[in-house]
């Protein structure tokens, strides 16, 4: 178990340039530039608020089950009554919660990352340099 | 109960022989891949969820589903929503970023992200725990299931489980291929989907009578059952039963009247049920182990153990070991979002199933109600309502998917566990990384199935609960936290893996031994994580917030790395590992353990390289997660 040593520890990492090829900024510099503070506010404006909506739509379900057998119990049609469709009505907002996020994620975040990424890192001949001393 | 005991026996005995004839299989089919990696990064998304799904419908899902809904009601639809809403969390909070992150295995991130082998030795120290508390209840629906259906004791189940997964996962096999374990998922979905099929025509010929609601069971058909065990039921509404028997103590032979309250029906006694008789329902079973609640049964602070197990699977997912592992297998960040995302329609789908069966058993087997055993309603199901060769071949089926399930979740946790305990707690005393291996294996194995002796007062879904909570305490503010606060630090992780692995861990032991008090105490530690989880995250905030001085160095390059997708250009045509270094290695990239473990006894190697081979894709940032030596390793093979 002796990987403390075997990392370079302190400030070593940070006087190194990501990596080296390619030109552009070093790791440290793009954790500080606004850009990425921006794409990573983008990121908790939108998963942090759905994360806690769906995490209430959970809870309040079984809230109501447990409190409201009266409410879950009213019929719509034949057998089936509220608590039957809020239950798979859970099923299917699992469902839409995912498919949202994934199209969110591909259309809007992984572009505005993929534009961060490439101002940062210059054109594509980075792999050249190699960090391989 | 033990009507047709060949076809189940014999279905068990196929999905064995045929998990252990494909586990040699993948041997040696893992052996002539020359550059595993690189096979495993093609993996499309699709089959890669399906391996996922494969590997997490456990005994829990496959069984305890239906018994929870049959024994509850609808309202305990949000117990399979749970098991699949933990992967949005997942989804949404960590998959992309632990993807990029490099991470084989939750210790790997925890070394990756916090820089500290003190970390991650608690971290490896906590999934064979996890993985333990998970393989328990595998073993014990074996052993419950195969005494279901052929009458066998409950030990030859979980010691037929625990054996093929120990031949197996020595071998090699199972793990090593992909597609093997997305098979597994649709065997187990064919398993418990096509019975429905007959099951719902029958219950349609029947005229479709109406599942009884909840909380008033009422016996649709008369029917009539041999208690097994010693049974106290509680008595909601008046009851006309015929018992031959003994209840209370009394000798009785003909027609009792039940008042409400509860009764105790002695083992041995034939019951009837008249139609339409108001079921009484099984509190508490007398079995040859002790007494120990019926699935279900009301035990106080109901709306406190919901939300606490509801959490417990919500955060628990994505601190189990042999989930994470997968997600390496991913392309990228994208192709991670895009698994977790087909999961979760593949665990929906599965999901859809247990339910039906719930409210079919209702119907036609409101009797497990009566004798507690809700759990075996799945299996039991298909021979009741489809008499003949039809219902006795599906019967077996199903027995045979409840095996696949057992299995396949029992093989991916004990890789898991065997790959951590040779990688990170047993390395002293086995030098060579195969010898490591295998005794990680045995020791993987040994402790749960030893432990299936002792644990018997707790349910199915109830020990998977508690392993989730155990989970949930621990790696989720260290994912979560790790992932999205930059200052975390290390002694704010250790503590908050400390307070929340112990905390958690004692109210599962205290639980599984059946020595939790009554009353709020008991809930508390029968559902912890409502409890410990917050505190767990607090003590992490707390702590980190008060020594700042340990925050891990380079931090910010680690965010940064987890968070900036992968540039396109970059997961092409590198293979992460030398080709020399992965031939020959009998398990698949996924399982991460033996690679691990086959890294260290190579003398070229040492941990830090591989935190550099663990990350294709992303070695440009790789100089956070190694020394300047890990460089040496050709970035293209």
């Amino acid at each position: 178990m002796s990987t403390v040593q075997s990392i370079p520890g302190g400030a070593a990492p940070a006087a190194t340039p990501g990596g080296g090829g390619g030109g552009g900024a070093s790791y440290v510099e793009v954790a500080a530039s606004p850009e990425f503070r921006e794409l990573r506010a983008r990121f908790r404006r939108f998963v942090f608020p759905m994360t806690v909506l769906f995490l209430a739509w959970y809870f309040t379900y079984v809230l109501l089950a447990a409190y409201a057998p009266g409410f879950m119990g009213i019929g719509i049609v034949g057998d089936i009554n509220v608590g039957l469709v809020l239950g798979l009505g859970q099923f299917l907002s699992t469902f839409v919660i995912t498919w949202l996020y994934v199209r969110w994620a591909d259309r809007e975040f992984d572009t505005s990352a993929a534009e961060l990424r490439a101002r940062i890192e210059g054109p594509a001949p980075a792999e050249a340099g190699g960090e391989s001393r | 109960m033990t009507a047709l005991a060949w076809p189940a026996a014999v279905a068990v005995a196929l999905v064995c022989v045929a998990t252990l004839a494909v586990g040699a299989l993948g041997l040696r089919l893992s052996r002539t891949t020359s550059d595993f990696y690189v096979a495993s990064r093609v993996v499309s998304p699709r089959w890669n969820a399906s391996a996922i799904g494969g590997e997490y419908l456990s005994a829990a899902s496959f069984l305890g589903v239906a018994g929870l809904v049959l024994a509850v009601g609808a309202d305990m639809l949000w117990y399979p929503i749970g098991y699949t809403a933990g992967y949005v969390v997942l989804l949404v909070l960590v998959a992309a970023p632990l993807r990029r992150s490099g991470a084989f295995t939750l210790p790997d991130f925890a070394e990756i992200r916090m820089r500290s082998p003190v970390v991650r030795r608690v971290a490896s120290v906590l999934v064979v725990g996890i993985g333990w508390l998970y393989l328990l209840p595998q073993f014990q629906g074996a052993g419950l299931a195969l005494r279901s259906a052929t009458g066998a004791p409950r030990w030859v189940g979980a010691l037929i489980v625990a054996g093929v997964v120990v031949l197996n996962v020595l071998a090699g096999g199972m793990r090593s291929i992909t597609l093997v374990q997305a098979f597994q998922y649709w065997l187990k979905l064919t398993a418990i989907a096509l019975p429905v099929i007959f099951l719902v025509a029958t219950w349609r010929a029947d005229g479709a009578p109406a599942p009884p609601a909840d909380h008033t069971t009422v016996s649709v058909n008369a029917v009539t059952v041999r208690l097994a065990d010693t049974v106290r039921v509680r008595v909601e509404e008046p009851a006309t039963i015929i018992v031959h028997g003994q209840v209370d103590g009394e000798p009785v032979g003909g027609p009792v009247q039940l008042e409400p309250g509860s009764a105790v029906l002695a083992a041995g006694s034939t019951v009837t049920l008249p139609e339409g008789t108001p079921v009484p329902r099984a509190e508490e079973i007398f079995g040859r182990d002790g007494p120990a609640p019926a699935g279900g049964a009301e035990r106080g602070h109901e709306l406190y153990r919901t939300y606490s197990l509801l959490l417990a699977l919500l955060l628990g997912t994505m601190g189990l070991p042999h989930v994470i592992v997968r997600f390496y297998t991913n392309p990228d960040g994208r192709g991670a979002r895009r698994t977790a995302a087909a999961v979760i329609g593949l665990l929906g789908a599965f999901y859809l199933f247990p339910p039906v069966y719930a409210a079919l058993g209702r119907v036609y087997a409101p009797d497990l109600l009566l004798t507690g055993r809700t759990d075996t309603v799945v299996l039991t199901l298909p021979q009741r309502v489809l008499p003949g060769p039809l219902g006795e071949a599906l019967s077996a089926l199903v027995m045979g998917g409840a095996f696949a399930a057992f299995l396949s979740t029992s093989s991916g946790l004990t890789v898991s566990v065997a790959g951590v305990l040779s990688q990170d707690l047993l390395r002293r005393r086995a030098r060579t990384g195969v010898a490591g291996f295998r005794a990680g294996t045995i020791l993987a194995v040994a402790v749960p199935a030893a432990g299936t002796l002792l644990a018997t007062s707790v349910g199915l879904a109830d020990t998977v609960g508690l392993a989730f909570a155990v989970a949930a305490s621990t790696f989720c503010p260290l994912l979560v936290l790790g992932i999205w606060w930059r200052r975390l630090t290390v002694t704010g992780a250790l503590a908050g893996l400390a307070v929340g692995g112990v905390t958690a861990a004692s109210a599962a032991m205290v639980t599984m031994l059946g020595r939790a008090p009554d009353g709020l105490a008991g809930a508390l530690l029968a559902q912890p994580a409502a409890w410990t989880v917050p505190l767990s995250f607090a003590v992490m905030v707390v702590v980190s917030l008060r020594t700042p001085g340990s925050m891990p160095a380079g931090v910010g390059r680690v965010m940064t790395r987890l968070h900036v997708p992968e540039g396109i250009r970059q997961h092409h045509g590198r293979a992460a590992v030398p080709p020399g270094r992965a031939v020959g290695v009998p398990i698949d990239a996924a399982s991460g353990g033996l690679v691990g473990a086959v890294d260290r006894s190579s003398p070229a190697s040492n941990r830090s390289a591989r935190a550099v081979t663990l990350s294709p894709g992303t070695d440009r940032s790789s100089p956070t997660a190694g020394p300047p030596g890990a460089g040496s390793l050709p970035p293209t093979a």
